[in-house]
């Protein structure tokens, strides 16, 4: 079929333009913000804000915010545990999804269908409820150590530890990344695993070298999806997690809301955004691989 | 293909369920009662449910009683979640002259906006307002009026604290005597926290230099908290769990119903309604200490200067001001009267016979309550 760029540009456009309009425009604005400039659309929340750095002309900048920001020894703890959180609850979710796949995928049994089915169920439970919940679960009077007691021992309190946060992130992540990981490995032909089976290839050889490579691209989608998600959370955190170290979806609430420091609110939305767009091209690159692999570009 | 199909239903569901999480909880969600009448006046209120309760259940139909012709309309904000962007909104509609959808402001957003010079001067306009104190009516900011004023209580649990501390140094030494049994709510996500912290620091604030703090903004004469920031840091490990502030004023009032702890701060007005309601069981019992005793104060409501409506908001604001509603004040919220107590019923006036309003000891400025929050964040949780 001949292409017709025009048609498709048209076709296009009305997502672009809501993208550019609802999202970009306010992202620009948000980043001008927190180079300091405060004129035009900033000047409402310039009005308010306290302890702004601001510069005179539009081609000047000033890092001053951003100086404020990262010499918070506070704001680079909590980085560090945003992204250590993020690390170990992308590596756990992808590897439980992976489990319940392979599971699914050689058992087939009706356990292994329950099993899957409810792994998905978090999914329909609101991220507020079951933070309340997973911290009454693992409080000082909670489920655990209740049990604990009853058998005479000694559980940890885990409720308001950043242990709590990675447990309560996993738990609302999963279900997304086992229906990814699930749907790929269930669509990877069967006469291609049986081929590998008689010619001689164990059980984890065919999980390496046939499930493995034919699945890159849906766990690559649960896994940078599950760590955006991490990475920008604030509910969790905010529920289950200590007072400190916290997470800086918890940090940027408490700079623009409680101390009234919106800009630098902004540059810590700025660094997320950052890591999250490296996290992001991965996506990318692993659809870019899809597509090449299917000979589309 | 029955479980592909299965699968791809869990998918359909998964997204119109993550499109349902993302619909909005912004100021007018909950509340807008949608009516057009240019002579109602709409009410921003950055609280808690008791307060909303006051305003629909009790002043509301009282005023709308007297003034047929005037409605109100109530904006309800939980704990002033989206107060920042509020006081934006009132700042933008001022700079443009247009609506801003709001006529008053009750709160903390009032002496923000007061701040910014967003309400309007209340002196003239508001004939009741002669009857308050005036150091209660300048402690709350220039534009704003104090309509009703609450102050922090220690709450302890009888049954296991029989000798309950009196004063501030015997409060900080029963807590290190008594590890993981005290605890209050971080600053920033509710007053009684707050209140602990601020008399914590003022502790080893001159009277003087905290005289200045409370009615205007002075950054430098923040050093003279250093100490107090030691003294909480040294508390982490006193504290419930080793260092654990639940977030908002509930929190540790249900820490304390639930007996994990038997000592934290409480508001007056909220410890007294969860009694009567049944939250708090009546063994848990709260006493003001002394030296200095926890901080209190005056909540103030202005009227917006863009607002197009400020004669009717003057009529409700005077109207707050009156000796039967600021009876009910204190009838449904336990909440203190701001006008003298001579003009309020006999059991008022008994019940609130120790806490004059205006001997509470007034909450820094706005600004420096906003550094307290940072400071505190920075200084004392993980020290």
């Amino acid at each position: 079929m001949r292409r017709r760029p025009i048609a498709g540009l048209l076709m296009a456009a009305p997502p672009v333009l809501v993208v550019a309009v609802f999202v970009g425009f306010p992202i620009a604005t948000a980043i001008a913000y927190s180079l300091g400039h405060v004129g035009g659309l900033n000047t409402t929340i310039a009005r308010i804000a306290r302890d702004q750095h601001t510069v005179d002309a539009w081609w000047q900048q000033t890092f001053g915010a951003y100086t404020d920001v990262l010499g918070d020894a506070r704001v680079v703890r909590d980085l560090m545990t945003t992204v250590t959180v993020t690390f170990v609850t992308t590596v756990v979710v992808v590897v439980l999804a992976w489990v319940i796949a392979l599971y699914l995928r050689f058992s087939g049994s009706r356990a292994a269908q329950v099993l899957a089915a409810l792994a998905v169920v978090p999914m329909f439970i609101p991220v507020v409820i079951a933070s309340w919940a997973i911290l009454t679960f693992y409080a000082g009077d909670g489920f655990v150590r209740s049990v604990a007691a009853q058998l005479g021992g000694e559980a940890p309190t885990l409720g308001y530890t950043v242990t709590c946060i990675t447990i309560a992130m996993i738990w609302t992540s999963l279900p997304f990344a086992t229906l990814m990981v699930t749907s790929g490995v269930q669509s990877v032909p069967n006469a291609l695993i049986e081929a590998a089976a008689d010619a001689g290839a164990s059980l984890p050889r065919i999980v390496r070298s046939v499930l493995l490579p034919l699945s890159v691209v849906p766990t690559v989608i649960a896994a940078t999806f599950t760590a955006i998600a991490t990475l920008g959370a604030f509910t969790v955190p905010y529920f289950t997690g200590p007072n400190a170290p916290t997470m800086l979806g918890v940090d940027m609430a408490a700079f623009f809301q409680s101390y009234n420091l919106p800009q630098q609110a902004v540059v810590i939305a700025v660094i997320v955004f950052v890591i999250a767009a490296g996290i992001g091209a991965l996506y990318v690159w692993a659809n870019l691989r899809a597509a090449r692999d299917a000979g589309r570009i | 293909m029955t479980r592909r199909r299965i699968l791809c239903t869990a998918a359909f569901l998964a997204v119109t369920g993550l499109l349902t999480a993302c619909a909005g909880n912004g100021p007018g969600a909950a509340g807008a009662q949608g009516s057009d009448n240019p002579q109602n006046v709409r009410v921003y209120l950055a609280s808690d449910t008791n307060i909303q309760e006051l305003w629909e259940d009790t002043l509301i139909p009282a005023f709308t009683a007297a003034n047929p012709d005037i409605g109100v309309e109530v904006q309800f904000d939980l704990h002033g979640n989206n107060q920042t962007q509020t006081v934006a909104k009132l700042a933008a509609a001022d700079a443009q002259g247009a609506d801003p959808g709001i006529d008053i402001v009750e709160g903390d957003p009032a002496q923000q906006a007061g701040a910014a010079d967003l309400l309007v001067d209340p002196a003239g306009l508001i004939p009741g307002l002669s009857a308050v104190a005036p150091d209660i009516v300048a402690a709350a900011g220039p534009g704003a009026v104090p309509y009703r004023a609450s102050s922090v209580l220690l709450a302890y649990d009888s049954t296991k604290v029989p000798n309950p501390p009196r004063t501030l140094d015997e409060l900080l030494a029963w807590i290190k005597a008594n590890p993981g049994q005290f605890t209050y709510n971080s600053p920033k996500t509710g007053g009684s926290g707050q209140a602990f912290v601020t008399t914590v620091l003022d502790k080893f604030v001159p009277p003087d230099v905290r005289a200045q703090m409370t009615t205007g903004y002075h950054k430098d004469l923040e050093s003279h908290w250093d100490e107090g920031w030691r003294t909480l840091q040294e508390l982490n490990q006193y504290v419930f769990q080793g260092g654990v502030y639940p977030n908002g004023n509930n929190g540790t009032l249900e820490l304390l119903a639930s007996g994990q702890v038997s000592m934290s701060p409480v508001w007056s007005d909220q410890f007294l309604t969860g009694q009567r309601n049944g939250t708090i069981p009546p063994t848990v019992k709260a006493l003001q200490i002394s030296d200095p005793p926890f901080t209190g104060g005056a909540t103030p409501i202005g009227i917006v200067k863009a607002s197009d409506r400020q004669e009717n908001a003057a009529k409700l604001i005077d109207f707050l001001l009156q000796p039967a509603q600021q009876q009910a004040i204190a009838e449904k919220i336990a909440g203190y009267p701001v006008i003298p107590l001579d003009q309020l019923s006999e059991e008022v006036r008994t019940a609130f016979g120790d806490a004059r309003p205006d001997q509470l000891r007034p909450t820094y400025f706005t600004d420096h309550k906003n550094d307290l929050n940072n400071l505190w964040d920075q200084l004392v949780p993980g020290h």
